[in-house]
């Protein structure tokens, strides 16, 4: 195996590179200003005038204004590299990169789940990028991960209180769990990716798709058995494993 | 590699609908209780800056100038 590169690039470096780290780096900043801005779109329409109560409705948009500027951020760093992501913006949701993006949220609690699992494999997303080669990447990264963080926190309470709601609160809850566990699998991508095992290469991922699978569940199954709900089968309902 | 038209234009642009939204935002939620009023005014405003955002006409952002000229 080469030895991974472990040299830190700012954007000025980047046209000396290779053609296959140019590639990839572009690739994974386009990923992530779709990610980024594909959550406010499966949600604004429908959640911010819907949600139970006034300081739920600013809150929803209190996170799409922190998805959007994470999306600004993104597309900074890709447009100071020569690669132009405005059209990102208004791609429709059925066109977003990640399945998880694809379709929309349209009632309170799968608000909750996607922040509670979806946010949370973000946040996951993020830290592959911890001390990169592309230092102005890693840079955007503490600011980025803590305002995720909240997310995580606001959804993971409010799927805790349905769930603990019980009767047909939880039963809502465990279905729409049932829903978005695999989603939020499938978006770690393929095991066997070798695009995954080059990002490792070039030093702009950390883990293997597996392995940050792997944490995610991990980290996630506990969570879901605290709140007296049932963990998916992993294998269910899977688009890549 | 050079950087990507309009870059720092549309950073700027996208930069200041967030602030516009976070400070709609922390204006609001002082006085969810007291002036439903405000928070009303607030919610709508925040509904049309993200409505902007996600249209993503950034031609129109920029002042009729196409993204990439």
């Amino acid at each position: 195996m080469e030895t991974p590169f472990k040299e830190k690039l700012e954007a000025a470096d980047v046209p000396k590179m290779p053609a296959e780290y140019q590639d990839l780096l572009k690739r994974v900043l386009a990923i992530q200003a779709d990610c980024e801005i594909g959550g406010p779109h499966l949600y604004v329409k429908t959640i911010l005038p819907a949600a139970p109560t006034k300081v739920d409705q600013l809150i929803v948009a209190r996170t799409a204004a922190e998805e959007a500027d994470h999306y600004r951020k993104v597309a900074r760093l890709a447009g100071d590299i020569g690669l132009d992501v405005s059209g990102i913006l208004s791609r429709p949701n059925r066109e977003r990169y990640v399945n998880a993006f694809r379709g929309e949220i349209t009632s309170w609690e799968e608000f909750a789940v996607f922040g509670f699992l979806i946010d949370r494999v973000g946040r996951y997303q993020l830290e592959e990028f911890i001390g990169c080669s592309f230092a102005p990447l890693d840079r955007i990264l503490p600011d980025v991960i803590t305002e995720e963080l909240g997310h995580i926190d606001y959804g993971q309470n409010k799927t805790a209180e349905f769930a603990f709601k019980g009767g047909s609160s939880k039963e809502r809850i465990q279905k729409i769990i049932d829903l978005w566990y695999p989603k939020a699998l499938d978006m770690f991508g393929n095991t066997g990716s070798r695009r995954s095992e080059r990002y490792r290469q070039w030093g702009l991922k950390r883990r293997t798709n597996a392995q940050a699978r792997a944490e995610y569940i991990q980290e996630v199954n506990p969570l879901i058995e605290a709140m007296g709900l049932t963990v998916p089968d992993p294998n269910v309902g899977r688009e890549f494993v | 590699m050079t950087q990507a038209p309009n870059t720092v234009a549309l950073d700027e642009a996208m930069e200041e609908m967030v602030r516009a939204l976070h400070a709609t935002v922390n204006r609001a939620l002082p006085h969810v209780t007291d002036d439903p009023e405000l928070v009303d005014q607030a919610l709508r405003d925040c509904t049309e800056i993200l409505d902007v955002v996600l249209e993503g006409n950034v031609s129109e952002w920029l002042g009729s100038a196409p993204a990439g000229a």
